[in-house]
């Protein structure tokens, strides 16, 4: 089932009329089908940094529209949006963004406290995601206090506390050494195959990129090349490589 | 680019994190200034001229003053320095030294600290003529002199002086925040400073109970107790306070969060956990304005209080507007010329003769402070009629009584509960009847030199006078001296004829008292407490709000990345002034409902040691109250229009 898509989809900074216009993102048009986990990869000041934030509406396109679960996300008023980005997606950053002031508890229950949530519902959610994530341990501490692979899976736990339609992770391993980044890859493939989440992941990492079913590639603003996952993870990784020596190359 | 200039462009740009900072600075020289150039005005000095302790009480106001404005300036300094972290550490980081660094920030800080100069000396100039009126304006019965709009070149030259000094230490107090800054830090996310205080239920319960017992021995009805007590009240209340802030608000803010409900709604979750986050950082701070704000209230209300009941007082103390006893024959005449001379018309004048008797009666003693004894008391009688008479003229509350046959009416200037109960019911006994004590009275203006005073009926004091127990002449057989009491026109305004009924009555009466002297006497004391109450409550209020000001603006920098990553996960803007609000609201709320808790069992513990025992006002405690409540409500109203300030500046520095 279609859960999320974008028709044209431009974003363009700088005024209209002005000649310094610049163009992060031309005319993207792209589907996602529920229950995929799609990697979005590129070279720095590609945009798909920015691509990830609209698909977000942390940023608003300039141009075209976007569709997630069949409504059209870009008609929306700034409070409706608010409520939309509590409900249908959470979040993953690189820089875990918890709060430091809130212990890892009720950093996972903020999303569904800002929801309007009752206590006990979510007492009994956050208890039983986190068993699921194995961050009981650690569900009384503040985030100063566990290490950067804890706080990850702290940070996708919040993610997937509302259910959302769609996770998107921002570079999520790009803070971690390579064990814990092959911890929380492996976390985000149990997500998404157990828990059924929808996730778009923006990295520039192939290795993190290979856990991935679908890749698009974007270059100057515009989607590139597709490539998806074959049986095994070696020739994807192999394929992802081939791709940005390509996207590389040329850029020379 | 030279260091002048940079100083000069970041104070530019900077304009709006200058702003409130430049206000108080501001500020504090218009205090200090004020202050100096009212100490040194001649119509000031000449005008508190009946003694010296006026002066020493303004000088150690002053130099009060002088503490709280350095120690505010050198926290809202560091705060300040604090809030520009980034930009400090960036110069760090292309190469700047910490002592170039500190160059930058105090050539800054000097030509901040100049324009200040400049502006608070002026408004303090400006205003002179103000300050100086008020302070006379409420300090002085009848104040004549022309006050002239007047600069004091060398009030400019010791606040310059002064101020100048502060700023160095500034200075050198911002090298050290500098030299603590880690150049790492700025390549971090900001981080909030790690401020959250488990707290300790034992400290909370300690402070309760301090808290507690200092609030137990101020409120005792018992002067004799709560006198020497003022001291370990002060103590056990303070300490009691900064424990409370620093570990025992951590305990019930814990309690909160476990009451999970309401704790875990959105705004509460986000604002309480970083409102407990800041606990150690600010618990200091609000306990220093908890007690402040006690102490200012407390200190104003008591002394207005104390200014407002003067006349009043006045008359409960004098009862007339002139009395004088002895020497009649000789100074009546003049007096009658003195009020000739300044054409005041005399409304009332009664003269009657003063009488004793030395009854039989127990002997005892209340409390230590109150002793009776038929061997070395006696007591000054009157006759109903006599008495009725003096109240009737008296400009006291007291009114005619009726004294059955057998019965008497007690009087004691310093009556209190304990001394009632005992001495109600006591047998006089005279030599050929006994009289019963069955009415108490506590007042003054019918003692005229006595300390004890009874009221009895027309017939018995008829008897007694035949039956020589009450008598008109001493054992030695000099007759008493008779009382003259007088009522005229304007009697607290007319300083000269004040002077003249002085000059006669002086040295040739037996003892004499004019409500004018008293009055202008009382308002001098009370006047400058109630203005030293104001000045000090206005510079309190100011600072320790605008400290809480720079506090949040600072904490505003440090949490602007929560409020980032609050959006992205779906914060709406009508929540963020939730959370923004309920984050600042307690700040300002907490240190103020303390103290105004407190200064009510201050002002309970004043209203015993200073009302009911030295000047008696009825309902007094209801009274001050009433007072303090429209003292609160200004003192809330300044946090109010601060909170506002704050919540503005706040919201703008996470959007």
């Amino acid at each position: 089932m279609e859960i999320l898509k974008t028709q044209n989809i431009s974003k363009i900074y700088g005024s209209r009329k002005s000649s310094k216009q610049y163009m992060a993102i031309k005319n993207i048009s792209f589907t996602v089908n529920e229950g995929e986990f799609i990697g979005v990869m590129g070279a720095s000041g590609s945009g798909k940094t920015t691509l990830l934030n609209i698909l977000g509406s942390i940023d608003s396109a300039t141009t075209g529209r976007l569709f997630i679960a069949g409504q059209d996300i870009s008609s929306l008023k700034q409070k409706q949006l608010a409520r939309h980005r509590v409900e249908n997606i959470g979040f993953i950053f690189q820089d875990y963004n918890l709060l430091e002031t809130m212990t890892i508890k009720e950093n996972i229950i903020l999303p569904l406290a800002l929801s309007g949530c009752r206590a006990e519902i979510m007492e009994g959610k956050v208890n039983r995601l986190a068993d699921d994530l194995g961050i009981v341990s650690i569900l009384d501490k503040y985030s100063y206090e566990v290490s950067g692979g804890e706080q990850q899976r702290a940070a996708a736990c919040r993610a997937l506390i509302t259910n959302p339609k769609i996770i998107l992770a921002d570079e999520p391993t790009g803070n971690l050494d390579s064990k814990s980044g092959r911890d929380l890859l492996k976390l985000l493939t149990f997500i998404n195959q157990e828990h059924q989440a929808t996730i778009i992941m923006v990295t520039h990492d192939a290795f993190a990129a290979s856990y991935c079913r679908r890749i698009l590639f974007i270059r100057d603003g515009e989607i590139y090349n597709q490539l998806h996952a074959g049986e095994s993870k070696k020739e994807f990784f192999n394929s992802i490589i081939d791709v940005m020596s390509v996207l590389g190359g040329e850029e020379k | 680019m030279k260091l002048s200039t940079l100083a000069w462009r970041n104070i530019n740009k900077n304009f709006d994190k200058y702003k409130m900072y430049f206000f108080s600075l501001s500020f504090s020289v218009f205090t200090t200034y004020s202050f100096l150039a009212l100490m040194h005005n001649k119509y000031v000095q000449m005008a508190f001229t009946y003694d010296d302790r006026y002066q020493s009480l303004l000088t150690g106001f002053g130099i009060v003053i002088m503490v709280f404005v350095m120690f505010f300036l050198l926290s809202s300094n560091s705060s300040f320095i604090r809030a520009r972290k980034k930009e400090i550490s960036t110069y760090s980081l292309f190469g700047m030294t910490n002592a170039k660094i500190g160059q930058l920030l105090f050539m800054e800080t000097m030509i901040v600290g100049f324009a200040a100069l400049v502006i608070g000396i002026s408004t303090g100039i400006f205003f002179s003529k103000l300050t100086a009126m008020i302070l006379l304006d409420i300090s002085l019965a009848s104040f004549t002199g022309e006050l002239a709009f007047t600069i004091d070149p060398r009030s400019i030259y010791i606040t310059t002086a002064l101020f100048i000094a502060v700023f160095a230490v500034m200075g050198l107090s911002g090298l050290r925040v500098i030299s603590k800054f880690e150049l790492a830090d700025l390549f971090k996310a900001e981080k909030i400073a790690e401020g959250r205080s488990k707290g300790s239920l034992f400290i909370l319960l300690i402070s309760l109970v301090l808290v507690g017992a200092g609030y137990y021995l101020a409120s005792s009805p018992e002067p004799a107790i709560v006198v020497p007590a003022s001291i370990p009240v002060l103590v056990l209340v303070i300490l009691g306070t900064y424990l409370f802030f620093w570990e025992g608000l951590a305990v019930i803010l814990n309690m909160i969060k476990k009451r999970k409900i309401r704790y875990y709604q959105a705004a509460n979750l986000i604002s309480v956990s970083a409102f407990s986050h800041r606990m150690r950082t600010i618990g200091a701070v609000m306990a220093t304005i908890a007690v402040l704000s006690a102490v200012a209230t407390t200190g104003i209300a008591t002394g207005y209080t104390l200014y407002s009941n003067t006349e009043k007082n006045t008359y409960e103390i004098v009862g007339y507007d002139l009395y004088f006893y002895g020497g009649q024959d000789e100074l009546l005449d003049d007096i009658k010329e003195a009020f000739d001379i300044h054409n005041t018309h005399v409304t009332q004048e009664y003269t009657t003769q003063l009488y004793t008797c030395k009854p039989q009666m127990d002997n005892f003693i209340v409390k230590g402070a109150y002793r009776i004894s038929s061997e070395t008391d006696y007591f000054r009688v009157y006759s109903q009629s006599v008495y009725n008479k003096l109240a009737t003229i008296s400009k006291t509350k007291n009114k005619p009584i009726a004294v059955n046959s057998g019965e008497a009416l007690y009087i004691y200037p310093y009556m209190t509960h304990d001394i009632a109960r005992e001495i109600d019911g006591q047998v006089l006994a005279f030599s050929d009847r006994n009289i019963s004590v069955t009415s108490i009275l506590r007042a003054n203006f019918v003692s005229f030199g006595a300390l004890h005073t009874i009221v009895i009926n027309d017939s018995d004091f008829e008897a007694l006078i035949n039956s020589e127990d009450i008598k008109a002449r001493d054992e030695a057989g000099v007759p008493y001296d008779k009382v003259t009491v007088f009522i005229y026109d304007n009697p607290l305004r007319s300083a000269e004829l004040d002077r003249d009924l002085n000059g006669i009555l002086a040295g040739k009466a037996g003892n004499f008292k004019t409500a004018y002297t008293h009055y202008d006497e009382s308002l001098q004391v009370f006047g400058l407490v109630c203005f030293i109450g104001f000045f000090m409550s206005a510079v309190f209020i100011l600072m320790t709000a605008s400290l809480l000001y720079f506090k949040q603006v600072m904490a505003a920098e440090e949490e602007r990345h929560q409020y980032k990553m609050l959006r992205k996960i779906g914060m709406d803007d009508s929540l963020e002034k939730k959370v923004v609000s309920s984050r600042l609201l307690p700040v300002f709320l907490i240190p103020l409902a303390v103290g105004i808790i407190h200064s009510i069992f201050a002002m309970k513990a004043a209203d015993t040691v200073v009302f009911s025992n030295m000047i008696p006002v009825g309902n007094s405690y209801i009274t001050v109250l009433g007072y303090s409540a429209v003292m609160y409500g200004l003192y809330a109203l300044v946090y109010g229009v601060f909170y506002l300030i704050t919540r503005e500046q706040y919201s703008r520095i996470v959007k």
